[in-house]
Formats: structure tokens, C-alpha cells, sequence
């Protein structure tokens, strides 16, 4: 008898532990999870943290190469919005109805815009970017992110083509699995230009080590980044106001800052 | 099929098989051999490029072999231009890569050679050189068997360190796995499919030949 009543307490207190873990459990919010494009990384973090005191809603996001994401997403990724580098990404998941667009449920929302520039380090010794640096033969490496698969690197390939360099430089182009390896090929000082990321080239780093050059914009078709909601999620309406977040005026102003311009 | 890629791969493997053995046997001898402690850290240092995410590796070597570092800049000068984005600059990737799987199946080999055999030999006057060329390397060939095996499919296999060193150049760094990424990742399952069933199918055979060749000859070591 003694040692059953030794033993009660300890039953019910872990008993009582658990409930306590069950409960903890179910009461903690679940984050609203981001599927952002590569080129964002140096951008979205400090967004979240403002749309968490605006709204009360946690969010964390998980950097990825776009195709990589939808591929993830495809698959039952536990994501509740996709920001892709492009529309051609969450069109695909819109055909395939893993997701829908926030105001027209076929059209992915264009949040940004992305601009290409060509970057190069202060101390490589070539002339500043420009498109006259394009066409010197001094330039031996020239790095580019893959364009069968990254937004950008279609947008470079596109750039050289309009200026009719596409076959004489495809000698010397390295291609990079995404935007921001691209910058690190450039910025380790083994290949002499890139054609990169705005967002990547105003990022603290690279901003002290080299300058850059805007591409004409029209020598390539728009870069539209495009979102969407995922179908799956459960949290659509906290989804539904991060994109609303992300399209006001101050954000969108923000987001110019770092090198993505306005939607609209 | 792509067989650029399928060129490059295989020369790859072969090379770095090739120089990973030169360099791995002396080392692994002098491991099983020498007692001294010191060479307990080289032991460690060896199995290092384990430890690392590949494409942390390739990120470091893409760094170091640069021409932003003293020994990148010294390389660039023997050679003319910077390892990175070049063939032998994958070689020099994978032979890091691969040196854990050659020097510890060799490591392994050598350590079960009785130690009753080694003096013996050394008693009757053989040097380290004779010993490993008249004992270890005979007594030990399923394990040299092994090593070349493993760093062979193991370079085969590679990813991350070539998706950081490689720069994709058809002809010259865009290997079989690198092919294999491009597809999927464009959504091009049936080729992707293709090239890894094939990959797949060649390994196959050619590690069923080895094995075969090593049963019949009675290849096991004592």
C-alpha cells in the first residue's frame, strides 16, 4: 500500500507535465512560413520584423533557388505564401492548383520589379562597368546565374543578346547555380564582371568593394517577382495580409532602397 | 544523352582515383608505421573534408584558389589563370574531397597486416619503401581495391564542391551530377531520369566487374 502511494504523486505530476506540454503546444502560434527567392535574403528580414509589430503575426522565411521552392512546394512543403523571383514559377503551381493569386486567383501578385546590373570589384584592374567593359577583351570571365532555371540569368542572357555580344562572350561566361553565387564568383576575385542582382550589389558588402552599372532596362524583359498563397495552407488570411503589407506604400519604398523597384 | 558530361565525369573520376592513390599510400603507410604522436593530428586532419558541407568546401577552395589570396595568386602565376572554373581546378576539389575515403580504407588495410610479417621484413633489412611495395600493397589489395573504388564513385557522385568551383562549363565542369541538377531543376524529369537511370546502370556494371575480377581471383585479404 505504502508503495502505491509513493508512487500517485509522481504519476499524476507527470501526467500533469504532459497536459501541460499538450497545451503549450496547441496554443503556440505556428509562424506564417515565407518561401522567398534567393535574391530577397538580403532584403526580407527586416521586413518580417516590421509586419511581426505591425500585425502581431510571426513570420520566418526559407531562401531558396525559385525552382527549388516550387519543386519543395509540389511536394507538400509546409509553406503558406511564395515569393519567386519571376511569375513563370507560381504560374506553374497556379496550372497545377497548389496555389492561387491573391486578388485574381489565375494571376500571381507582382510585388517587385528586379533591375540587373553589371558589378565589378573596385581593385580588379579593369575600366568601371559599363557597357563599353562588356565588349573589351580585357574582360576574361564574366559571371552570369544559369538562365535555364534563374530569372536573372535569363534577363543576362537576353541583355548580351540585344547587344549582340551573346556569342562572342559565351566563351567566357560562367554560369552560377543562382544570383548570389554569381556575386560570389565576382566578388572572390575569380571572375572579372557579373551580371547580378541589384538587390545582391547594394548589400553592405558588395556596396564597399565594388561598384556597379545599371542595365538598360530596355535591353531585357522585365524582371517581374511574382507571389502567390499557397492552396495547402492553413493560415490564408494572415498570408493574405503579409501581401498587403508588402504592397504598401512604405514597404514598397523600402524595397526600392534595396534595389527591387515599385510593382506599379 | 550528354556525353560531354559523361566525358568529363569519367576523366575526372579517373584522375583524381589516379592522383588520390600516388598520394594516399605513401600517407597511409606512414600513418600505420610511424607511432610518433604528432601524426595523430595529421590522421584527424585527413578525414576533416568530411566534416564540411561539400558546397562550404568548394566555397573555401573557390576562395583560397583566387586571386585574392597569397596562394592563389601564386598558382594563377605558375599556370596563367585562376584554377577556379577549370578542369584541373575540379581535380584539385575532388582529390580534397576524396582523401578521407582512400586514406581510411588504406589506413584500415594496412593496420591488418600482422605485425609479425612487418618485422620480419624489417629485420631482414626492408625499408619502408620495399615494405610497402613487397607486403602492403599485396597483402593489403582488397582494401587498395576498395580506396580506388570508393574515390572513383565518390567523384562520380560529387556535387557540391564542383557546383561551387565548376562555373557549369559544358566540356570542361559541367559533370553528370551538375547535368542532373540543370534538369531537374528546369523540370525536365524524363531527361533527368535518363541520365541518372543511366548513371545507375553503369555503375552497376562496372563495381559488379570489379568485384567479380577480385572474387575469382581470390582477392581477399588474409
Amino acid at each position: 500500500m505504502s508503495r502505491d502511494r509513493s508512487i500517485l504523486p509522481w504519476r499524476s505530476s507527470l501526467l500533469a507535465l504532459l497536459g501541460l506540454i499538450l497545451c503549450a503546444a496547441a496554443t503556440a502560434q505556428t509562424p506564417l512560413r515565407i518561401a522567398a527567392a534567393a535574391d530577397l535574403e538580403p532584403v526580407l528580414p527586416p521586413l518580417l520584423d516590421e509586419f511581426q509589430q505591425a500585425t502581431g503575426i510571426h513570420a520566418e522565411a526559407t531562401y531558396q533557388a525559385s525552382a527549388a521552392l516550387t519543386t519543395q512546394i509540389e511536394n507538400g512543403a509546409p509553406f503558406d505564401v511564395f515569393l519567386a523571383a519571376d511569375v513563370s514559377y507560381p504560374q506553374r503551381l497556379i496550372g497545377e492548383h497548389q496555389a492561387q493569386g491573391p486578388a485574381d486567383a489565375a494571376e500571381p501578385l507582382v510585388y517587385a520589379h528586379g533591375t540587373l546590373v553589371l558589378w565589378t570589384r573596385t581593385d580588379a584592374a579593369l575600366p568601371p562597368p559599363s557597357l563599353k567593359l562588356l565588349r573589351s577583351p580585357a574582360l576574361r570571365r564574366l559571371a552570369i546565374a544559369n538562365p535555364d532555371r534563374a530569372p536573372y540569368g535569363r534577363a543576362a542572357v537576353a541583355a548580351l543578346t540585344s547587344l549582340k555580344l551573346y556569342d562572342a562572350l559565351k566563351p567566357r561566361l560562367v554560369t552560377a547555380g543562382n544570383i548570389a553565387q554569381a556575386a560570389q564568383y565576382v566578388d572572390s576575385g575569380n571572375a572579372d564582371a557579373g551580371l547580378i542582382s541589384l538587390t545582391s550589389a547594394l548589400t553592405p558588402r558588395l556596396k564597399s568593394a565594388g561598384t556597379y552599372f545599371v542595365i538598360p532596362r530596355n535591353l531585357y524583359p522585365p524582371i517581374e517577382q511574382g507571389a502567390v498563397l499557397v492552396a495547402r495552407s492553413q493560415q490564408q488570411a494572415a498570408a493574405k495580409r503579409f501581401l498587403d503589407f508588402l504592397l504598401s506604400h512604405p514597404i514598397q519604398a523600402q524595397l526600392a532602397k534595396s534595389g527591387l523597384s515599385p510593382a506599379k | 544523352m550528354d556525353w560531354q558530361a559523361i566525358n568529363v565525369t569519367l576523366r575526372l573520376a579517373a584522375i583524381t582515383t589516379a592522383v588520390l592513390l600516388v598520394i594516399s599510400v605513401p600517407l597511409s603507410a606512414l600513418l600505420v608505421l610511424n607511432r610518433a604522436r604528432w601524426l595523430a593530428a595529421l590522421e584527424a586532419l585527413t578525414s576533416l573534408p568530411l566534416v564540411l558541407p561539400p558546397t562550404v568546401l568548394g566555397f573555401f577552395l573557390l576562395v583560397l584558389l583566387g586571386p585574392r589570396t597569397a596562394v592563389g595568386r601564386a598558382l594563377i602565376g605558375v599556370i596563367g589563370h585562376p584554377l577556379a572554373f577549370s578542369f584541373s581546378g575540379l581535380v584539385v576539389g575532388s582529390v580534397i574531397y576524396s582523401l578521407p575515403f582512400a586514406v581510411q580504407s588504406l589506413v584500415a588495410g594496412f593496420a591488418s597486416i600482422e605485425p609479425v610479417l612487418i618485422d620480419a621484413a624489417r629485420l631482414l633489412g626492408a625499408g619502408p619503401v620495399r615494405l610497402v611495395f613487397t607486403l602492403f600493397l599485396p597483402l593489403a589489395r582488397r582494401s587498395l581495391l576498395a580506396a580506388a573504388v570508393l574515390t572513383f564513385l565518390h567523384t562520380v557522385g560529387e556535387f557540391g564542391v564542383v557546383l561551387m568551383l565548376g562555373g557549369d562549363i559544358p566540356g570542361a565542369t559541367r559533370t553528370l551530377s551538375i547535368l542532373l541538377y540543370d534538369q531537374v531543376e528546369s523540370f525536365d524529369y524524363a531527361a533527368a531520369n535518363r541520365t541518372a537511370g543511366l548513371l545507375l546502370v553503369l555503375s552497376l556494371a562496372a563495381l559488379a566487374a570489379i568485384y567479380a575480377g577480385s572474387r575469382s581471383r581470390g582477392g581477399r585479404n588474409a
